[in-house]
């Protein structure tokens, strides 16, 4: 089964990543929610039960990082850490990204079961 | 049940699928890359994508960057004597790219529906596909069309030490160290492009061409190709053919050719490149047994029946792309003739595609963008009399200050009718950006330009392109075709 962590911010992804860099990463990064628990970004919440349904493709031993990119003032600056990171170059929230390979899914694509299971699948 | 089974998942083939099943067809699409020769494997989306146009015009690229930083020092740039250029991380990133772009087709391909399958095809009747994978797991699919865009793989010479020791286009691109001095051998628009970059990256590269330059081209072009790419650092052995290579002590291919006294020579290179020609790869489809007439020689689908160009002997097998007999084999072409094709089975439409005056550039060192007919064949369908063609060599102001850029093969030659109202034929442009200037063009010809409806066109000063709209020499008047200040 895929390991699942969960992080919030630049750093703590950073940390997540590095710390689980001789395996298989996929990373989730979606907007943060709130203290009631509610998120600014819809796209991520209707991602969220799709990915999730679909985890279990992903090959056992690999990592799932769950990141929370912030609030959307944060995110909406077009100079966050995110966007300018050279490896992760986000665009857009939700995106989904085997870490270290191509595949990477962008909003409504992380929506779609079929394109989810594609990416977490083995090759 | 499928309504529309595409074996093939190259540009054609995927371009095809997709509009099929946007036009509300059950689709799926085949794709399987069996490994070339010394081993080289890569993902969906045929030869263009991952061993063709697309490696081949970012290597293209990094030769003419390492030229331009040459150039720079002409305007001011203060260039290190010591630049050195890495094959490695060149690779590493047009790997990179070409990975993204195999992800990108399986998204597009989910996206709209198309069902892909890793799986070679093999035709069972005209109505059932046999898919085996990677693991031999068989599958039957049932389906009313067909369509064949299996395209084609290099050819290996039929000499001692080629199977096991040259490698081709297909492994070029995806090599993990330098190739080192290099023999290319072949004269197509491949071994030109591979040796010119090859060149171009500072390696000691070799052209061992058996006759002609570019067969199919305009010759005179193809001749200031190869003049160029002599004056260039590009070695070339006329009139020679490869007879043998074996694998030394050192690592190294001793690479034995003949000239055409007969004569016996020998040379050392660190790689061999084979690019003498494609083989269509219709031999594991089982075609010619279910019916589908084929062309002897070439393998490659005979299309034309019931006045449609894609249409096969059999009636509801298609073919595109490569493996279609005589048509021109590029990657657009593909494309818009799979569109087409889906538009006409599934929406009622009735454009079929136009395989005339179709443009093309070749990526040499300097580039060579033409369209419509070569000035041999414009001569052999309308005879030398009834034709103007106008020329003229040029020198681009980028290289204006560049004391060491040869612009002595920066040419331009317009085909054109001498009888009223002069339609243009054909044109040919040599020079930086060739594609690039060519691809406008091509739509006046396209769509019937006259000799005045170019030159009456003002020009953009300065630029290479405005030369074609000022051209006014014709070959006939002798009078010198040098074109001078502005």
């Amino acid at each position: 089964m895929v390991a699942e962590v969960s992080v919030e911010g630049y750093e703590a992804y950073k940390k997540a990543a590095e710390e689980n860099k001789s395996k298989l990463v996929f990373a989730l990064f979606c907007g943060s929610v709130n203290a009631n628990g509610e998120s600014w970004c819809p796209d991520c919440v209707t991602a969220a039960p799709v990915i999730a349904d679909n985890l279990k493709h992903a090959p056992k031993d690999s990592v799932f990082i769950h990141c929370g990119v912030g609030g959307r003032d944060f995110w909406k600056d077009q100079n966050n850490v995110f966007r300018k990171d050279p490896v992760l170059k986000l665009k857009s929230v939700p995106t989904l990204l085997k870490i270290g390979h191509p595949q990477r899914l962008e909003e409504a694509q992380c929506a779609k079961p079929e394109m989810v299971k594609m990416l977490l699948e083995e090759d | 049940m499928y309504d529309f089974v595409v074996i093939g998942g190259g540009s054609g083939g995927l371009a095809c699928a997709k509009e099929a099943s946007q036009l509300g067809q059950k689709v799926a699409v085949l794709d399987f890359v069996k490994p070339s020769t010394q081993g080289t494997k890569w993902g969906l989306g045929g030869t263009c994508v991952n061993v063709g146009c697309i490696p081949k015009k970012l290597i293209h690229q990094a030769a003419l960057l390492g030229h331009s930083i040459q150039d720079a020092k002409y305007y001011g740039w203060n260039i290190p004597s010591d630049i050195t250029h890495s094959w490695e991380s060149m690779c590493d990133n047009v790997q990179n790219y070409v990975r993204s772009l195999n992800w990108g087709h399986r998204v597009q391909l989910k996206d709209k529906n198309v069902e892909y399958i890793n799986a070679v095809g093999t035709l069972v009747d005209k109505h059932t596909v046999k898919t085996v994978d990677g693991k031999g797991k068989e599958r039957l699919l049932s389906t009313d069309n067909i369509v064949i865009a299996v395209g084609g793989r290099p050819r290996l010479p039929d000499i001692p030490g080629a199977l096991q020791y040259s490698i081709t286009s297909d492994d070029l691109f995806w090599m993990t160290k330098p190739p080192g001095k290099t023999l290319v051998v072949g004269a197509s628009y491949i071994a030109l492009e591979c040796g010119g970059f090859l060149t171009g990256l500072g390696f000691d590269t070799t052209v061992m061409v058996r006759s002609i330059l570019l067969r199919g081209f305009d010759q005179q072009m193809a001749n200031h190709i190869g003049d160029y790419m002599s004056n260039n650092g590009t070695k070339f052995l006329r009139e020679c053919i490869p007879t043998e290579i074996k694998k030394t002590s050192t690592g190294q291919y001793s690479v034995t050719y003949s000239d055409k006294n007969k004569n016996t020579h020998n040379d050392m290179f660190d790689t061999v490149l084979m690019a003498v020609g494609r083989n269509a790869v219709t031999g594991s489809v089982n075609l010619e047994n279910i019916g589908v007439e084929l062309d002897t020689t070439s393998k490659k689908v005979i299309g034309g029946y019931k006045n449609n160009s894609e249409r096969s002997s059999i009636d509801n097998i298609y073919a595109i792309g490569d493996v279609l007999y005589n048509k021109p084999e590029l990657t657009p072409v593909a494309i818009k003739a799979g569109k087409l094709l889906a538009q006409r089975l599934f929406n009622n439409q009735t454009q079929a595609m136009d395989y005339q005056n179709v443009p093309t550039t070749v990526f040499t060192p300097i580039e060579y963008g033409c369209v419509g007919l070569s000035e041999e064949s414009a001569v052999e369908k309308f005879g030398e009399e009834n034709l103007e063609i106008y020329h003229a060599f040029y020198k681009p102001l980028e290289y204006a200050m560049v004391t060491e850029r040869d612009v002595s093969q920066c040419y331009i030659k317009l085909i054109c009718e001498r009888q009223s109202p002069h339609t243009v034929l054909g044109l040919h442009l040599l020079g930086p950006n060739a594609g690039e200037v060519i691809q406008g063009f091509s739509v006046a010809v396209r769509n019937g330009i006259s000799y005045e409806g170019i030159i009456n066109t003002v020009g953009i000063h300065p630029t290479c392109a405005e030369e074609i709209v000022k051209l006014n020499i014709s070959k006939r008047s002798g009078l010198d075709p040098t074109v001078t200040g502005c």
